[in-house]
């Protein structure tokens, strides 16, 4: 059900029109903000129904993650804990962050058949809808980062500002992966399992709890032409008192450019057909 | 605002769905075809088209209720899928004037886990009403479903009855121009089919236009003033309903 006043749907073809359809679906999807956030968060309230901590049983069971690995790689590592642990919880919470809005990307579509197939929503809500989903979990772990930073002093020296420019950043880029996975899993179902996969993958390659060394130039190549590292950097990077390179953000907004570049035109030429996908 | 004049417009509209059969949802057998020279016949990967309506015009004004009628598969859903929004024409032009109340499916956007009052919500938030809005009918929507306390409940408590009266009380709320409607109306005990029926009949005098689709011509006599015949994704001419025995016949 959609209460736009007038609705105009034509069999226009050529790329220029499904262009402009495109971009008028996701300027109608600007209204719609208030309604990606009810069912966003109507999602969180609904997954952790009954339980008594809701989203914080993440919460509690990251913090713990953060406390074991933190403990065990300062060990294996020979490096204090003052360093070892603020960099793990940073790591973790920002990489679930990053991780589960691309794959939960996957069922952006997929779940919303019902919607798509019955009312003129705009794609972009469901968009918006599992990116906002994923920014309140986010706001449930902030407990986890601000303990962190308090306990181990990191406050004194952070660069605030520089770091949520960095989650900006982030949030640009995984929102077009997040839209790409999304098309491309409504017509392929083999995707969410690649997804994950990658997901999976990326994890271990990036360092969300190792820390990176330069010297070696294997490891270094593998820093560079990793974008999960360049996202985790920009956020990680100015909370802890370092300052990102240069090239962190010269990687993340020529991908972010490119990539929405890229993934907006996939919109708009499969976009009548995305509800026949489902 | 005054709204501008209700219409609905659709002219030579053409729908054609492509069907992705089980089989071309893979990527290793699209990833296949792309290797091999996409050699194998669509018969193969069964991405074939199915035309679902083809060449439809009609012209709808305010006051206009149009009964959609012809049997399973001859498009009627799909016609009221389309002025809905939600699908796209391959080829001509449809053009809605008014905000649009598809109802064709009461469970959308229902959760049975969340109370009833959490999914009168929800469906409110998706039928594009505010929060203040929905605040504002609450309790006539809550009183209407005549649930009571139950409205606290899950709604998986609910027994089939006590659902679908939520959800017709829900999705009955909107104040719409366009009304659009797959056959349930029936629903409930004879009780709530009898304050049902009078408030679809308050709905339809308040909407500007009503297109139903329904096998049941009793129901298309009782609310509608014209009829549409669908046969295989071609529509009769839209008639008055006083010809509804006469399109009959022709079938």
């Amino acid at each position: 059900m959609h209460t736009a006043q007038h609705m105009l749907r034509t069999g226009r073809r050529g790329s220029l029109h499904e262009f402009a359809m495109a971009y008028a679906d996701l300027r109608a999807s600007v209204p719609k903000l208030g309604l990606a956030w009810s069912l966003a968060s109507h999602d969180v309230i609904s997954r952790y129904r009954g339980s008594i901590l809701g989203p914080f049983w993440i919460t509690l069971s990251m913090a713990f993650m953060v406390l074991g690995i933190g403990f065990l790689y300062s060990e294996l590592q020979h490096i204090s804990l003052q360093e070892t642990m603020p960099f793990v919880a940073l790591g973790i919470v920002f990489w679930g962050m990053i991780s589960l809005v691309i794959i939960e990307g996957c069922e952006t579509f997929v779940h919303a058949s019902g919607m798509l197939s019955q009312t003129s929503l705009p794609m972009f809500t469901f968009v918006w809808r599992t990116l906002l989903r994923n920014l309140v979990t986010l706001l449930h772990h902030l407990i986890i980062i601000v303990a962190v930073l308090i306990w181990f002093g990191y406050w004194r020296t952070m660069n605030l500002p520089l770091a949520i420019a960095g989650l900006a950043l982030t949030l640009l880029n995984v929102s077009w992966i997040s839209l790409a996975v999304a098309i491309s899993s409504a017509r392929f179902r083999d995707i969410p399992q690649i997804v994950t996969s990658v997901m999976q993958f990326s994890m271990f390659m990036t360092p969300v709890f190792w820390k990176p060394d330069f010297h070696s130039p294997m490891m270094k190549l593998v820093l560079v032409y990793n974008p999960f590292f360049h996202m985790l950097d920009s956020i990680r990077g100015p909370l802890l008192g370092a300052q990102p390179a240069l090239q962190t953000y010269v990687v993340l907004i020529v991908m972010a450019l490119i990539g929405w570049a890229v993934t907006f035109s996939l919109f708009a030429l499969t976009r009548r057909r995305i509800v026949h996908y489902l | 605002m005054k709204a501008p004049p209700v219409s609905i417009t659709v002219k030579d509209l053409t729908l054609r769905f492509p069907v992705y059969g089980v089989d071309a949802k893979s990527l290793k057998k699209h990833l296949a075809r792309v290797a091999i020279g996409g050699r194998l016949s669509s018969a193969h990967h069964g991405s074939a088209e199915v035309t679902a309506i083809s060449g439809l015009s009609m012209t709808l004004k305010a006051g206009d209720r149009l009964g959609l009628i012809g049997h399973n598969g001859s498009g009627k859903t799909t016609l009221l899928r389309a002025l809905s929004g939600a699908y796209e024409p391959d080829e001509g032009q449809i053009e809605v004037k008014g905000r649009i109340a598809p109802l064709l499916d009461l469970s959308l956007g229902i959760d049975p886990s969340a109370t009833g009052l959490e999914n009168i919500r929800l469906r409110g938030r998706i039928a594009g009403l505010t929060t203040k809005e929905i605040d504002a009918k609450m309790d006539e929507i809550g009183k209407f479903t005549g649930l009571g306390p139950f409205l606290a409940m899950p709604l998986k408590t609910y027994s089939a009855g006590m659902a679908a009266r939520l959800a017709f009380a829900v999705a009955t709320a909107v104040d719409a121009d366009v009304l659009l409607m797959d056959e349930w109306i029936a629903v409930g005990d004879a009780d709530f089919q009898k304050i049902a029926h009078q408030r679809l009949l308050s709905l339809v005098e308040r909407a500007g236009i009503l297109v139903l689709a329904s096998h049941d011509m009793d129901l298309i006599r009782l609310y509608c003033n014209k009829v549409m015949r669908m046969e295989g994704g071609v529509a009769s001419p839209v008639t008055s309903i006083k010809d509804l025995d006469q399109l009959l016949a022709q079938a």
